[in-house]
Parts: C-alpha cells; sequence; structure tokens
C-alpha cells in the first residue's frame, strides 16, 4: 500500500522533473522511488503504516513477494534501458513515468481484493502501456504495435467488464470474499459461468496464451526493448498472479467447465509457442514465442492455485528476459533485430557470452539454474491432477531446450567478424543482477 | 564436503592462474582430488554408510541434500577422480592442456559426476545428472571438430528427453512423502504396484537406456564419440555413461523392485542386441574412433544386461566390467588420438606400418588391445566370464549371444591393430611416444592386471553395498539410518 503511493508519487514528481529535460535527474528520482517502494514493502510487516488499511487491497507475504519481484525487476528495466530512454531527451520522463504508473496498477493487481479493484489495476497497469508501445512515433512497425495492442486490448476490456457485470448480476456484489461465501451456500446461476468464461478469455488475452497469443509477437517487435522486457516480465506477472488468484482461489471451477477448456489452451500453448519461434528469425519475436510456451507452463498453476510455485517460476523465467532484452539493447541494430547479430557475440565476449548461456539454459529449465526449480515446482505439484499436462509440458520443453540451444550454439560460434560490445556501466549492472538471480535465485528456496 | 567442493573450486581458480601454468594447475588439481577420495578410500569401512552433508530437514521442494556414500558410491567416486587425473595426464601434453576454459569445464564436470555418485537424494541425483551435461556439451563444442553442431545438438536434446522420463519418474515416487530423500523413495517405491513400478522404472530406463547407450537409443553415439576432443570422449565414454549404470543399480531397481520383473527380459534382449549389433557394426568400420565407439556399444550392452538380473554375482562382476571399461575406453581413445593426431587421419586403410615406425607405440596399443578382448588376467576377462555366466543361468540362450562379445571383440579389436600398426609403413615418420603418454598407458595396464589377478578386492569392496540394495528389494529396511 505504502509503495504504491510512493511510486504514483515518484511518477508524478518525475514528469514534473523531467520538463527541466536532464534524464540523469529522472533517472534518479525513478530509482529512487522504485527502492524506497521496495524496501517499504520488504519490511511492510515490521512497521505500521500512517495510512489507514483499504479493504480493496489485501496483502499476504505471497502478494509482497510478487510485488517485491515485479519492483525489482521495473527498477532493473529502468535502469537497463537509460542507455536508450535518454537518447531521446525530451521523453525521458514520458517513459519513466508512464512505465511508473503501469507499475502501480500491477501492484493493484497483484493484490486486489474486489472486482472493482481488480479492473481498475488492470486498466491502470494497461492504458501505459498502449501508449510506452507507440513512443517511437517514426516507427511504422511501432505505430502498427499499437493500434493493434489498443484495439485488441480494449476488446478484451470490453469481454472482461461483461464477465464482471454479468458475475456481479448473479452474485450481487464485487466482493471476492463474499462471492467465494454465496457460492458456499448454493451454486449460482449459469450467469455466474457465462461471467467466468468471459473473464477467462480476457485474462488469455492479458497473459498472451494461445489462442489469443497473436498480438504478442507483433507488440512486442514494435516496442522497444525496455518496453518489451517491461511487458514481457511485469504485466505478464501481474496479469497471471491475478490470474491465479481469482481462477485458483475464487472462481473455483465446481462444474468441471472452464478446467476442459484450460487444459486445452495449456496444451496448445506448450507446442505452439515454441514450434512457431523455431522458424522466427527475429530475437524479439522469437522470445515473444517462447514466451507464450512459458505462459502455458505458469497457466498449470491455475488449474491447482499453485501461487507459491509460480512465484519461483517467474524469477528464473522474469530475470533471464530481463537479463536478455538488456543485452538486445546493446546488441541489435537500429535497423535489424535478427538474430544473426548474435553470431559470435558469445565467443568474442566472454561475460556476454556467459550472460547468455545461463539465461537460455535457465529458459530451457537446466539445473541447477532458476528456472529448473520453477518448472520442477509447477510440474510437480500438477503432475497428480493433470499427469497428460506434465507429460505435454516435459516434451514442450524439449522442444524449447532445442530453441534455446541453437540460439546458444549460435551466438557461440567462432565467428571473426562478431563485434566487440561495449556495454554501459548501468547495464553491466543490470545484467550483473540479473544473472546472478538466474544463477542462485532458487537458493531462494532454503530460507 | 571437501571431494565436491574441491573440483568446483578448481575450475574458478583455472580461469585466473597464468596461461603457462594452467596445465601444471591441472594435473596437480587432479591429482589433488585423487588424493582426497585416497583419504577418504583409507578411512573407509565398506559395512557402513558415510553421511558426508545432512541438514536433517526437508526444504522446500522436497529436497534434504543429503550426500554420502556406501562401498558403490565411493567404488565410483575413486574411478571419477582416477580417470579425471589419467584424462588429464594424457592430455598433458597437447595444446588444449593450456586452456584455462577446458581445465575448468573438466574440473566441473568432476563435479557434476561426484555430485552424482554422492547424492542420496532423487533431485540431486537428477540436478547432478543434468550439470554434467552443461560442461560436456560445452567442451563438445568449443574444442571437438569443427561444423559438428547437428551431432552436437541430437546428443543434447536426446539425453535431455531421456533424462525427463527419469525426472518424471522421481516427481512420482517422491509425491508420497514429498520429500526426495533415498530412503523414502525406496519406502514409496516398494508399496507400488507391479503395474505402476513397471511404468516408474520405463521412465528411469529413457534415462539410463539413452546415455549407457542401449540399442534402439545408442544413434547418438558414435557420431558424438568421433566428433569430440580427446578428453572429451573420454570424459563421455569413460565416466558419463558410467552414471547410468550406477542409476540403474543404485536408483531403477531398488526404487522399482516390483516392476523390474517386467522390463528385465527388454533390457536383456536389447543388451544382447547391443552386443551383437555393436560388434558387427565395428568390425566393418574404417574409422577408428568410430570403431571403438561401435566396440562401446557391445561392452555396455553386456554390462546392463548383467545389471538387470540382479544377482550378488552379477553385480559385483558388472562393477568390475564398469572400472575395466572405463580402462578400456580411456587406453582406447587415447590410442586413437595419438594416431589421428600424428598422422592427420582416423582411416585405418590409410595407415599401416606403425609398430615399425613407432615400436613403444606399438607395443602399448597391443596391450590396450589385449585389456580390451578380456584376455586372462586382465579385468576384463573376470567381469565378463562371469556376466556371461550370470546370463547362462538365466537363460542358456542369452548367455550363448553374449558370449559372442569375447569373439566378435578379438575380430574387430585385432583387426583394428593389424591393419593400422602392421604391414609396410604408409607413412614416413611417426613420433612415438612422450614419458606422459607412456605413464598413461603403463597406469591403465597396471591397474586392468590388478584387478584381473585379484578381482576379489573390487567385489568385497561393494559386496556390502549391493547386499543391502538386495535387502531393500525384499522390503527389509533396517539397514537405514
Amino acid at each position: 500500500m505504502d509503495a504504491l503511493i510512493v511510486i504514483f508519487i515518484t511518477g508524478l514528481v518525475g514528469l514534473f522533473v523531467g520538463m527541466m529535460k536532464k534524464p540523469v535527474l529522472t533517472l534518479s528520482i525513478s530509482a529512487l522511488g522504485l527502492v524506497t517502494a521496495f524496501i517499504l514493502t520488504l519490511f511492510s510487516r515490521s512497521y505500521v503504516s500512517i495510512f489507514s488499511k483499504y479493504n480493496g487491497l489485501s496483502t499476504s507475504p505471497l502478494t509482497d513477494a510478487f510485488s517485491l519481484l515485479a519492483i525489482g525487476l521495473t527498477l532493473l528495466i529502468v535502469l537497463g534501458g537509460f542507455n536508450y530512454f535518454k537518447k531521446d531527451k525530451d521523453h525521458t520522463a514520458d517513459y519513466y513515468g508512464l512505465m511508473l504508473f503501469s507499475l502501480c496498477g500491477a501492484l493493484i493487481l497483484i493484490s486486489f481484493n474486489n472486482f472493482f479493484m481488480f479492473f481498475l489495476g488492470l486498466e491502470i497497469m494497461s492504458i501505459p502501456i498502449y501508449v510506452l508501445v507507440g513512443i517511437k512515433k517514426s516507427n511504422v512497425l511501432s505505430a502498427e504495435a499499437s493500434i493493434k495492442y489498443f484495439f485488441t486490448g480494449s476488446f478484451a476490456t470490453g469481454i472482461l467488464l461483461f464477465g464482471i457485470a454479468l458475475i456481479y448480476g448473479a452474485t450481487g456484489t464485487f466482493d471476492l470474499a463474499t462471492i467465494n461465501s454465496i457460492r458456499g451456500i448454493a451454486e449460482p446461476s449459469p450467469m455466474f459461468h457465462i461471467g467466468v468464461l468471459f473473464m477467462l478469455a480476457a485474462f488469455l488475452f492479458k497473459v498472451g496464451a494461445v489462442p489469443f497469443h497473436f498480438w504478442s509477437p507483433d507488440v512486442y517487435q514494435g516496442s522497444t526493448d525496455a518496453i518489451m522486457s517491461y511487458m514481457a516480465t511485469v504485466v505478464k506477472l501481474a496479469a497471471l498472479s491475478a490470474f491465479v488468484t481469482l481462477f485458483g482461489n475464487i472462481l473455483v471451477d465446481s462444474k468441471g467447465i472452464y478446467q476442459t477448456i484450460l487444459v486445452v489452451v495449456i496444451s496448445a500453448s506448450f507446442l505452439i509457442g515454441y514450434l512457431s519461434a523455431l522458424k522466427q528469425s527475429n530475437f524479439k519475436r522469437m522470445l515473444a514465442f517462447s514466451g507464450i510456451s512459458n505462459t502455458g507452463l505458469a497457466m498449470l498453476t491455475i488449474l491447482n492455485a499453485d501461487y507459491g510455485s509460480l512465484w519461483v517460476f517467474l524469477i528464473g523465467y522474469t530475470a533471464a528476459t530481463v537479463a536478455l532484452m538488456t543485452l538486445s539493447q546493446a546488441i541489435d541494430k537500429i535497423d535489424s533485430e535478427d538474430i544473426l547479430n548474435w553470431k559470435g557475440i558469445g565467443y568474442k565476449n566472454p561475460f556476454i557470452g556467459v550472460v547468455i548461456l545461463i539465461s537460455f539454459l535457465s529458459l530451457a529449465g537446466i539445473p541447477p539454474l532458476t528456472g529448473f526449480f520453477g518448472k520442477f515446482l509447477i510440474l510437480s505439484n500438477a503432475y497428480q491432477n493433470h499427469l497428460f499436462l506434465v507429460i505435454l509440458g516435459l516434451v514442450s520443453s524439449v522442444i524449447g531446450a532445442y530453441l534455446y540451444l541453437r540460439f546458444i550454439v549460435l551466438a557461440f560460434s567462432k565467428d571473426s567478424n562478431a563485434e566487440k560490445i561495449s556495454l554501459t556501466p548501468l547495464q553491466y549492472v543490470v545484467i550483473s543482477i540479473s544473472s546472478l538471480v538466474v544463477l542462485l535465485g532458487a537458493s531462494i528456496l532454503i530460507f | 564436503m571437501t571431494l565436491l567442493v574441491l573440483p568446483l573450486v578448481l575450475a574458478l581458480i583455472s580461469f585466473i592462474i597464468p596461461e603457462k601454468f594452467v596445465r601444471y594447475f591441472g594435473l596437480a588439481g587432479a591429482l589433488g582430488s585423487l588424493a582426497v577420495a585416497l583419504g577418504h578410500l583409507s578411512y573407509f569401512n565398506p559395512e557402513k554408510y558415510v553421511s558426508l552433508f545432512d541438514p536433517n530437514r526437508v526444504f522446500p521442494l522436497g529436497l534434504t541434500f543429503k550426500m554420502g556414500y556406501d562401498g558403490l558410491s565411493l567404488t565410483m567416486v575413486f574411478l571419477v577422480n582416477a580417470i579425471v587425473a589419467i584424462i588429464l595426464l594424457a592430455n598433458y601434453g597437447k595444446e588444449l592442456a593450456q586452456n584455462k576454459t577446458f581445465t575448468a569445464l573438466v574440473f566441473f564436470m568432476q563435479m557434476g559426476l561426484l555430485g552424482v555418485f554422492l547424492a542420496q537424494d532423487g533431485i540431486l541425483f537428477y540436478i547432478f545428472w543434468e550439470v554434467t551435461l552443461i560442461p560436456i556439451f560445452l567442451i563438445l563444442y568449443w574444442f571437438g571438430q569443427q561444423n559438428n553442431n547437428p551431432v552436437l545438438m541430437k546428443f543434447f536434446i536426446y539425453t535431455l528427453l531421456g533424462s525427463l522420463g527419469m525426472l518424471l519418474s522421481f516427481i512420482y515416487l517422491g509425491s508420497t512423502y514429498q520429500t526426495f530423500a533415498f530412503e523414502n523413495l525406496a519406502l514409496a517405491g516398494s508399496f507400488l504396484s507391479a503395474k505402476v513400478a513397471c511404468w516408474v522404472a520405463c521412465g528411469f530406463l529413457l534415462a539410463f537406456a539413452i546415455k549407457i547407450p542401449l540399442f534402439p537409443f545408442h544413434t547418438w553415439q558414435p557420431a558424438t564419440y568421433t566428433t569430440a576432443p580427446m578428453a572429451g570422449t573420454m570424459l563421455l565414454s569413460a565416466l558419463m555413461l558410467k552414471m547410468a549404470l550406477y542409476g540403474m543399480i543404485k536408483w531403477m531397481i531398488p526404487l522399482t523392485s516390483s516392476g523390474i520383473g517386467e522390463i528385465k527380459w527388454i533390457v536383456i534382449t536389447l543388451g544382447s542386441i547391443g552386443i551383437v549389433y555393436g560388434a558387427i557394426i565395428a568390425i566393418k568400420q574404417k574409422d577408428i574412433k568410430t570403431l571403438f565407439a561401435y566396440a562401446s556399444i557391445s561392452h555396455v550392452g553386456l554390462i546392463a544386461a548383467g545389471i538387470i538380473l540382479f544377482t550378488q554375482t552379477s553385480l559385483e562382476s558388472a562393477i568390475v566390467q564398469i572400472i575395466n571399461h572405463s580402462i578400456v575406453a580411456v587406453g582406447l581413445f587415447f590410442a586413437a588420438d595419438i594416431i589421428e593426431s600424428r598422422t592427420g587421419t582416423r582411416n585405418i586403410y590409410e595407415l599401416g606400418g606403425i609398430a615399425k615406425l613407432a615400436p613403444r607405440f606399438g607395443f602399448w596399443f597391443a596391450t590396450m588391445t589385449f585389456v580390451s578382448v578380456s584376455v586372462p588376467f586382465t579385468a576384463g576377462f573376470i567381469g565378463e566370464f562371469l556376466l556371461i555366466k550370470e546370463l547362462f543361468v538365466a537363460h542358456w540362450f542369452t548367455g550363448l549371444i553374449a558370449s559372442t562379445t569375447l569373439v566378435f571383440g578379438a575380430v574387430y579389436m585385432l583387426r583394428a591393430y593389424q591393419i593400422s600398426m602392421f604391414g609396410a609403413p604408409k607413412m614416413t615418420a611417426f613420433e612415438d611416444l612422450k614419458w606422459n603418454e607412456i605413464l598413461v598407458f603403463a597406469l591403465l595396464t597396471v591397474a586392468a592386471i590388478l584387478i584381473g589377478i585379484s578381482p576379489e578386492c573390487i567385489m568385497n569392496f561393494v559386496k556390502p553395498s549391493i547386499e543391502h540394495i538386495n535387502a531393500l528389494m525384499v522390503g527389509d529396511f533396517n539397514f537405514i539410518k
């Protein structure tokens, strides 16, 4: 709660300071705010807040963990993207302000308590993203991505609202706890289930799962690297967290209506994501498609309300994504994001090589990297009820391993024409931190 | 814990020392870890289980981090440390020995292998099992033949696919008690019905059959061995596939004892096919490295078939044969590499008369050839003889098939030796062996002959652990502390 307020104020202050057109100042203020928010969340249980408790949001150690992850990731992205943002001096503050506002929405989405806050969080999170995607105004792809994302996104929001309205009609309340108790007394009318299905569709769109996945590669490709890594990590994290909260705990499937749908969606995501990624020549599109499969795996946690595993999985996935996207900012050329740009990079630049290696191996789920533990937790918790999905998940992760390995081989090929990449100190810091998380993130399980 | 941590520390140190000292450092480090293993060996009582690390609690994944060894594990640990030292010694004169990354990767690999053999927790076993894939992949990729990407990709993906079957089996067994400690898994396994146990065993078998490799799963192996650098081939054949054989003894069979009966004959059949198939293909090979690779398939088929019988003798002799195979693999691939690096070809028809030009090499290669065809007084004789005897006891026909390995082995090995070493010299010069190369061959030969003369020292050493596993299979959990 305090963190939310701090981030919002930081965003506002950042916008005003931005008028001075001093990127470093904007960056310091944003980073300072994020660090403060991080610390406040970390110790939120050991001090008394000056704000009275608001009933729309409820926190628990797990939601705190998700919030910490979201804030930490945003901090990394803000720092790592500075090299790009500062070039556009007039708009540096816009980037940062919008990202911080979007983060506010994400934080609400992690800890909402009723449908009202839920919808508010989702919109606060999404609207700045629509803008951020299209912020490269001169770029056709960026404009296309923005329009595409905005139209489909608002359509999904409409469906979502419709769903919420139907659920409200069936139960007479927005409050999740009340809905739960009403369902405990008597099974609600079919209207309720229809509402749930509408919400499901909107959610699948937001997390980018098959069959609502078409926007994600296009939008990822059109947006700048930092914004893409924000979308692939924080936005996905918040949406998945809300997904699990709602469908794992509140809208529990008593009739097996959407369980079947989810099983089909997850199996399709497993395969379509990786298989499409195999044919991509654009780095960002490849990550986007492989992200679809990873989302499928994360959605497996919905079927058994496995909030903790989702968190561990997301640590590995998001940290690797941030590391790679920060690298991509340094490696990709202005007019080309072809994966061939990465040829021999790992061989010429040992540090970058190690980062590429552990990030992709973690995504592929090779122990002892964090990605393995996330996958392992999810699969071992899911196998009892969904053995088929677990086997399919393992098979798809082999396809994924092939995809990632092929990339590693490409990056490590002995190509004497490969460039020597120079990273800015900030990028070094961001990449080091995120690769350390990829390397040792699982040790958090020991505590 | 020094046992496990030392290679990791060595791997990290290799990055910071100056390049000209790397080869000394590599050798000294390997000898150091061998000394640590010797220290453990000298205090060890085969009857006892020694715990190395046990935090005594269950961590969130069901991980317990239990590590320790019994006679069986310690034998494998010693084998790993000894073979790594020999590999680095064999590599000593090469340019590669100066490479920091290479030395670090070998030590990293050693750490993973030791972890596999020391783990007393299913997931820990799985983690180390997969960890070994990373360094070997990089060794093969960076220091292997150029343009071997498809081969490597196949190797990596294939073995990864297999180990996921094992992961699934572990998850299934571990869910009963929410922990993956060996004794809990064994307890959970003992309650399984035969049908379920059979499926769980199949999951394990998928991983092990690919790694060993058993007959229809062997397709990755010859090309990978052939394109790998010498040290990589040695690590793969002498140590990495031993993980799978060890895994069968230590994990697969005790945990799924009620299902083993169902898949026993499948494994024996595949093993027997592998014995004949590998040998026949080896007879027709021109490429000396590929020839040895197929010979390896033939040898390990016999070991796998012997292990699945799971009698006291078959297991003890399987251990002897595992050690023997490591010795043979290192020796033969070393000889192949000496030939390749000095003549630039691996085709045996382009070779000839080397024995005249390099008599010392002729002698030691012949010795390794004889060790490989299991002449009496070498380790292979005892191991193969006992394994074939056990297969005869199981069924006369499998015994008959298995015993062809002796004949075939002599055919392909002697053929390879004869064509490449005798006849008129087809090259002008062949540099004879250097001191470190002679030392490698001598050490291997001495080890093979020592084991051949008194195999009971190894058999007695592993006997108590195998008795324990056998007791476990009939439901006796008393020995678990």
